[in-house]
């Protein structure tokens, strides 16, 4: 039994996890697997591999279906794209690119007086990125990564190289920009049961067959196997505390019917994302805790994040196959990565090139969307050429971190009676400037490359990130470097929100690798944490 | 309607196991061509979304003339649009419960439901129209439906009312793609393999 009656006749667990997705499932099991008992509350549906449908119509499905969250700013967050609904999270649809963190995206204001400090360096994650690269199963090639921090080399051998990757090479070659294979949680061959990819780029509808690292596939089944309980339609309302606010006692959730209930637990664990855990955490608020819990410092919805992100699109007489591959891509350059390579343009931060990624037709990345003042004829004639000679490849730049950028509580509420977020997000300057001149080296190098025709897509959010930052100091951030909130330490927030700074790579293996080392120290401490 | 689904794909026949071995393969076969249900005389009818059309089958939320204008429109923004059952495929979405939607304007910051977007935006264009040509969006020729939806597709008309005219082409032309191209025939259709894990049992 995961939960026991308590004396107040609540039922109580040993943690609660809000949120079944990367970082919520990965808990689950190391957790669980530490004689825990864990109850995970998923706001959203159930989900299993036979939702993971190969149309890019249904997969979104997959995307945020709760309540609205209200964006305002001149560089929105992108929410719904950004984020998923239901088991698995946003991690059930995401292009399982996993690059690590450089050792100098911890100390970025130290170094260079831009952003903040983590309080960790490369170092404290390194053996946690090495275990979860064997756990889950990295394909890539540490030796032609010659930018890549010191770690294991990869389990997998790289994603094969399909023509739209050649194509584009030979850009980055003319230019004398190196590359390397793009490191994805993408099996290469079997692993650990699982299956091989067929590269037949559908990742973004979810991957069913167990090639990509989703929580479906990996941690979720190691949380059940060990004793965990999954609840589904099961949406968090309220944090409950001691009378006198120093401790977490549990959660108030609503059922699929609305019903309200409560569940005790000695620990709580927020893993709902950057956005819902910052909103709940406010909507928390209570007379020891007046301005949301965790909140002494107000930095709780402080230095939201998300990558400005950009593509550069061509056509070329080669025959690209860009149906094929991965949609996080084929091939990496990180070459750029250095957060003074753009000074001179008033850019600061680290960047990479996602390289031929493999694009479907149609939906928010499909090849029709990249010419949208194409219609008719036109549209139909583009269509035909594209789907022959059609190249791209995604930067990924750093957003440096804003206090300005922030979440708050609107006045309007959801049908549960709890206040929407309200997100407010614009681009720092120089990240702008960032993403300007990599946008402008992109196009050199699709020029490069031999492009017969070359443009480019708008600044768009990738990742959502911050909301809760970790810091040494209790003043200036949410939780300490394992996620326990500063003034709640039986209070523990996971996912990408508590990255003080978002780095140039994606950010999905990071979380991973911080959800192990906070787990480890939950299981070591959990006798003085629960005291 | 109880006692009254149709399927256009039998799912059963008489006959031995070879024949109901063809009926499961048709069965397949119809659910790869998408069959979705909708209202013909009364009845609920298994077929696919241009059928639908050629049928006449009945909508859920878009009127009569709603439909006449998104039918011109569908086919001004891709030609093959309109007869692959763009305003089915709106319209049943529109019908659908909000988390259950699939219309790509869920990740475009509007809020479900959407059916007064699309409404509104259909009644401004055949306005817009009428002002400019003198005729609803239908009964202009096609020459004059490109002029007209390359105006929208750059700027708010004087009048236009409901969201902004860009933003609606933008997100009609996206409809539009998904109907023609996003489905298994539409991406057959353009020489590439579809090549699915798990089919989906309709297009949308």
């Amino acid at each position: 039994m995961n939960q026991d009656r308590s004396d107040t006749g609540a039922d109580s667990t040993d943690v609660i996890i809000v949120g079944s997705g990367a970082a919520g499932s990965a808990l689950a099991a190391r957790l669980a697997e530490g004689g825990k008992k864990i109850v995970i509350l998923e706001a959203g549906p159930d989900r299993s591999n036979k939702d993971l449908i190969s149309s890019q119509i249904w997969a979104r499905r997959l995307k945020w279906s709760g309540p609205p969250v209200i964006e305002t700013g001149n560089d929105k967050i992108g929410h719904i794209f950004n984020t998923g609904y239901g088991v698995g999270g946003s991690a059930l649809h995401h292009f399982g690119v996993w690059p690590r963190l450089h050792p100098e995206d911890f100390n970025s204001f130290s170094s260079y007086e831009r952003g903040l400090d983590w309080p960790i360096a490369y170092e404290d994650l390194k053996p946690w990125y090495d275990q979860v690269q064997q756990e889950v199963g990295i394909s890539g090639d540490a030796e032609q990564e010659t930018w890549r921090p010191d770690g294991a080399p990869y389990p997998m051998g790289p994603v094969p190289v399909f023509a739209q990757g050649h194509v584009i090479k030979r850009g980055f070659d003319t230019l004398g920009i190196k590359t390397a294979p793009l490191p994805l949680a993408i099996t290469t061959r079997p692993y650990n049961g699982r299956p091989a990819c067929i590269w037949d780029g559908w990742c973004d509808a979810g991957c069913p067959t167990g090639a990509l690292a989703n929580p479906l596939t990996v941690y979720l089944p190691k949380a059940k196997t060990a004793g965990a309980i999954l609840t589904t339609n099961a949406t968090v309302t309220r944090i409950l505390t001691t009378r006198d606010g120093t401790l977490a006692t549990g959660v108030e959730y609503a059922g699929e019917n609305g019903s309200r209930k409560q569940l005790l637990a000695r620990v709580v664990v927020l893993a709902a994302f950057s956005v819902q855990n910052p909103r709940l955490l406010l909507a928390s608020a209570s007379e020891k805790h007046p301005n949301g819990l965790a909140n002494s410092s107000d930095c709780v919805g402080r230095y939201i994040m998300t990558h400005p992100a950009g593509s550069i699109y061509g056509l070329f007489d080669d025959e690209t196959l860009s149906y094929l591959g991965a949609v996080g891509g084929q091939l990496l350059s990180q070459d750029g990565y250095d957060k003074l390579t753009h000074r001179d343009k008033g850019a600061f931060g680290s960047y990479q090139w996602m390289i031929a990624q493999a694009v479907k037709p149609n939906d928010l990345l499909g090849i029709g969307l990249t010419r949208p003042d194409l219609f008719g004829s036109k549209l139909q004639a583009f269509m035909e050429r594209a789907i022959r000679g059609f190249a791209t490849m995604t930067a990924v730049a750093e957003d440096l971190p804003d206090t300005n950028n922030r979440l708050i509580l609107a006045d309007e509420k959801d049908h549960l009676g709890v206040p929407l977020a309200k997100v407010t997000h614009t681009t720092h300057p120089e990240s702008k400037a960032l993403w300007q001149a990599v946008m402008d080296e992109g196009q050199a190098i699709f020029k490069a490359a031999g492009a017969q025709a070359i443009w480019t897509g708008p600044q768009a959010p990738m990742h959502i990130m911050g909301g809760t930052i970790m810091g040494s100091n209790p003043m200036t951030s949410v939780t300490n470097s394992f996620g326990q909130t500063h003034d709640i330490p039986n209070l523990v927030i996971a996912g990408p929100g508590l990255f003080p700074t978002s780095g140039g790579v994606n950010p999905t293996y990071t979380v991973h690798a911080l959800a192990m080392r906070t787990s480890r120290h939950l299981l070591d401490n959990w006798n003085v944490l629960t005291a | 309607m109880k006692g009254c689904l149709i399927s256009q794909a039998p799912l059963f026949v008489q006959g031995g196991a070879e024949k109901m071995l063809q009926t499961r393969r048709s069965f397949l076969s119809g659910a790869g061509a998408g069959l979705l249900t909708f209202s013909l005389g009364g009845c609920k009818v298994e077929m696919t979304p241009g059928e639908a059309r050629r049928q006449q089958a009945s909508y859920s939320i878009l009127n009569a003339e709603e439909v006449r204008v998104l039918d011109a429109l569908a086919e001004t923004l891709l030609p093959g649009a309109a007869a692959a059952g763009m305003a089915h495929f709106i319209d049943h979405q529109l019908a659908a419960a909000p988390g259950r939607q699939l219309l790509m304007i869920k990740y475009l910051g509007v809020d479900p439901p959407f059916s007064a977007f699309y409404q509104a935006g259909l009644t401004a264009l055949n306005v817009y129209s009428k002002t400019r040509y003198g005729q609803p969006f239908p009964a202009i020729d096609p020459a004059q439906a490109h002029e007209l939806v390359t105006t929208i597709s750059q700027e708010n008309p004087a009048g236009w009312e409901g969201a902004p005219a860009p933003f609606f082409y933008f997100v009609l032309r996206n409809d539009a793609v998904d109907v023609l191209y996003g489905t298994r025939a539409g991406i057959e259709g353009l020489g590439i393999p579809y090549m699915a894990h798990i089919e989906p049992a309709t297009p949308w």
